[in-house]
């Protein structure tokens, strides 16, 4: 019997180590049979080196010097507001893209890596993790099913620790984009658009700074109150609400409302509770790592030439929710989308 | 102390077997229906009357546990006789007439109390002394998810009709916008999306957001949308230096898995029941007791309940308009 032939492998590198998430996603590079990881490119050339040494891979002083090398495709992991020039980068160089999200920090920016991919035939692809979640697609199905007849509210939550311990930039505004309510809100306005298949027609948020006050000058408390256009109303808790001793970095669940019932579901309560002596009381994830599933999957869309499953326009109309938050929070009132 | 109830529905059933815990003397009923109040008047060895103009002369206290629509004619009826007033939540249907009881019993030199009961539930009373105390830091940002299922009275279900009871949000609702108040003070932007139509939805489901003047925002969800026997409660309080969550079904002591059955075992109207060795509406009651006979302070004032009842409208104001909805205090 003859063994189904291997396709060769799919050349992959990463383009900046400036986000956290290029960590796990170089280790699902490392990890998947069917990818070679070709390498690392970084601006800050120290933080590249230490990268490629840790996951024993060249490194590239430049990010030409990577596009050279005609990889398949790159994993942008700059930060929010340096994702446009290296996304235009490798459209130019023919290369398929992975962006981490938000996609980019202005509309101006999100319209311009649509375009220069589109121009150029390549993939663009929004890191969102949670189109991934075992969880999360069980519900997906149950909704496609119909098995919650129409879904008409939903109450969400995405808090988190405040991150700047992991990364300065992340409460930089300038470089993050904005504070709680651009890092966390993305996440559920493309879970909620794809599980209700529809579009946001209007945002209220209200936002504060009353926690890590001292610490940081973005918002780090935000409430959002979203609604689609057939109706359906949705909140978003994006709150830097986690306190540093909590077990994990924080969570993502939605509870929704529909004409047959009722469903909570919880992206993160696959964990085993550890209780010691010493330590504090931590929680010990066994989840499907969805981090895994999304590599694959942009691998899958390069190899079958098709648009993955959650696309750079996702990543646009989830950015365009976050900045409309804020100019609800400006104007205490909501606002209508599409921004203009 | 002589004490008469009108209105015997789930409340006024409940607060008549609290009253039982104190020395006070239940010594009258009044019901929409005489039989309904002379069955009680029999199980509490007291009298039976046809209205409350027949039973106000026998009592120092009256108890009262009707819709909410009833509320402020028969309280400012008590106040011109001299007869202190329990009333239950909300404290009226409208704030002009809350406004007119709170007026009326100070006037006439009588009590005005006001049965918001989630001020005398355990889990919210520690939160909130936690907060005082300091442990969470400066309040920012509070949930608090009150999910029942529609009440289904078999006879005249007022807490459908929203010219008597205001719906979903001013009757399970105003529980939390009188907590988030109490916590996080003043209340002075509302925003809510409301959906209520019964052709659509299995009960009124509502979501609002609240802005406090002191900067922290809560969020608030109510539920009729839930299937019976559903009846819980989650609350987060999160601060500069800290978090308290609370979710009752997590905090449920008792699990049970039966084999067959039916296990809709819950009344015509959702009441929340952890087992505890005193009811809050009993601690409640015992509270209302002391303070008419030896002045103990109450968690509560007649000005906290029209304050939440302003934030309840409001939230129904901004549902119908779909703007947010300043409030001028």
């Amino acid at each position: 019997m003859q063994d189904r032939p291997q396709p060769s492998p799919l050349r992959i590198g990463i383009m900046s180590f400036a986000h956290l998430h290029a960590e796990s996603y170089a280790h699902q590079l490392k990890a998947l049979p069917d990818i070679d990881f070709i390498g690392i490119a970084d601006d800050d050339l120290e933080r590249g080196q230490r990268f490629a040494q840790r996951y024993d891979v060249p490194f590239f002083e430049s990010y030409d010097a990577l596009l050279a090398q005609q990889p398949d495709g790159v994993i942008v992991c700059s930060e929010n507001a340096r994702h446009r020039p290296l996304v235009e980068q490798a459209a130019a160089a023919g290369v398929h893209v992975m962006c981490e999200k938000p996609l980019a920090t202005t509309l101006e920016d999100g319209r311009a890596m649509l375009r220069a991919c589109e121009d150029a035939g390549v993939i663009l692809m929004t890191a969102f993790p949670m189109r991934f979640s075992a969880p999360l697609l069980e519900i997906k199905t149950l909704l496609d099913q119909e098995g919650l007849g129409r879904v008409l509210a939903v109450n969400s939550v995405n808090q988190g620790q405040m991150p700047k311990r992991y990364r300065d930039w992340f409460v930089d505004r300038e470089l993050a984009g904005g504070g709680s309510v651009f890092d966390h809100t993305v996440h559920l306005a493309d879970v909620l658009r794809w599980y209700l298949q529809d579009e946001v027609v209007e945002v209220y948020a209200q936002t504060n700074r009353i926690m890590h006050r001292d610490e940081v000058e973005v918002e780090t408390g935000g409430l959002i109150l979203l609604t689609f256009a057939n109706g359906t109303f949705a909140s978003i808790d994006c709150s830097w609400s986690r306190p540093m001793n909590y077990p994990t970095w924080g969570g993502l669940a939605l509870q929704l409302i529909g004409q047959k019932g009722v469903v909570h579901v919880d992206a993160f309560s696959q964990n085993i509770e550890a209780y010691s002596n010493t330590d504090l009381p931590a929680w010990i994830p066994w989840l499907s790592d969805p981090d895994r599933a999304m590599v694959q999957e942009f691998a899958s869309a390069i190899r079958e030439h098709r648009q993955p499953r959650v696309t750079g326009y996702d990543g646009f109309k989830a950015m365009e929710v976050a900045l409309a938050a804020y100019r609800s929070a400006a104007l205490g009132q909501p606002v209508s989308l599409p921004l203009s | 102390m002589k004490v008469g109830i009108v209105g015997v529905g789930a409340m006024g059933g409940t607060h008549a077997e609290a009253w039982t815990h104190t020395p006070a003397q239940i010594v009258g009923f009044v019901a929409e229906k005489f039989e309904h109040a002379q069955a009680m008047a029999e199980k509490y060895g007291a009298q039976a009357y046809p209205d409350l103009a027949a039973m106000l002369p026998h009592i120092d206290v009256v108890d009262i546990c009707t819709p909410t629509h009833l509320h402020h004619e028969m309280t400012l009826q008590a106040a011109a006789a001299g007869v202190d007033v329990i009333c239950e939540k909300p404290l009226a249907r409208t704030v002009e007439q809350g406004r007119a009881m709170i007026d009326a019993c100070r006037a006439a030199g009588v009590k005005l109390l006001v049965a918001h009961v989630v001020r005398f539930f355990p889990e919210y009373v520690r939160a909130k002394q936690a907060v005082d105390a300091g442990q969470v830091g400066q309040v920012a940002v509070i949930r608090l998810q009150r999910d029942v299922f529609r009440p289904r009275k078999a006879e005249d279900n007022w807490f459908l009709d929203f010219e008597r009871s205001g719906g979903m949000i001013l009757d399970l609702m105003i529980h939390d916008f009188d907590y988030a108040r109490w916590v996080a003070g003043d209340v002075t932007r509302v925003f809510c999306k409301h959906i209520g139509d019964p052709r659509i939805s299995p009960g009124d489901h509502a979501l609002a957001i609240l802005t406090h003047a002191n900067g922290a925002i809560s969020h608030i969800e109510g539920s009729w949308a839930y299937p019976p026997p559903t009846f819980r409660t989650q609350f987060e309080i999160a601060g500069s230096g800290g978090l308290l969550v609370h979710n009752s079904d997590a905090s449920a002591p008792i699990a049970a898995y039966w084999h067959k059955g039916d296990d809709d075992t819950a009344g015509e109207v959702p009441v929340p029941a952890s087992p505890l060795l005193e009811s809050p509406y009993v601690t409640q009651i015992k509270a209302f007791y002391h303070h008419l006979t030896t002045g103990a302070p109450l968690p509560v004032t007649a000005e906290d309940a029209l304050a939440a009842l302003e934030i309840a409208l409001a939230a129904m104001a901004s549902a119908e308009s779909g703007v947010a909805v300043e409030i001028g205090r």
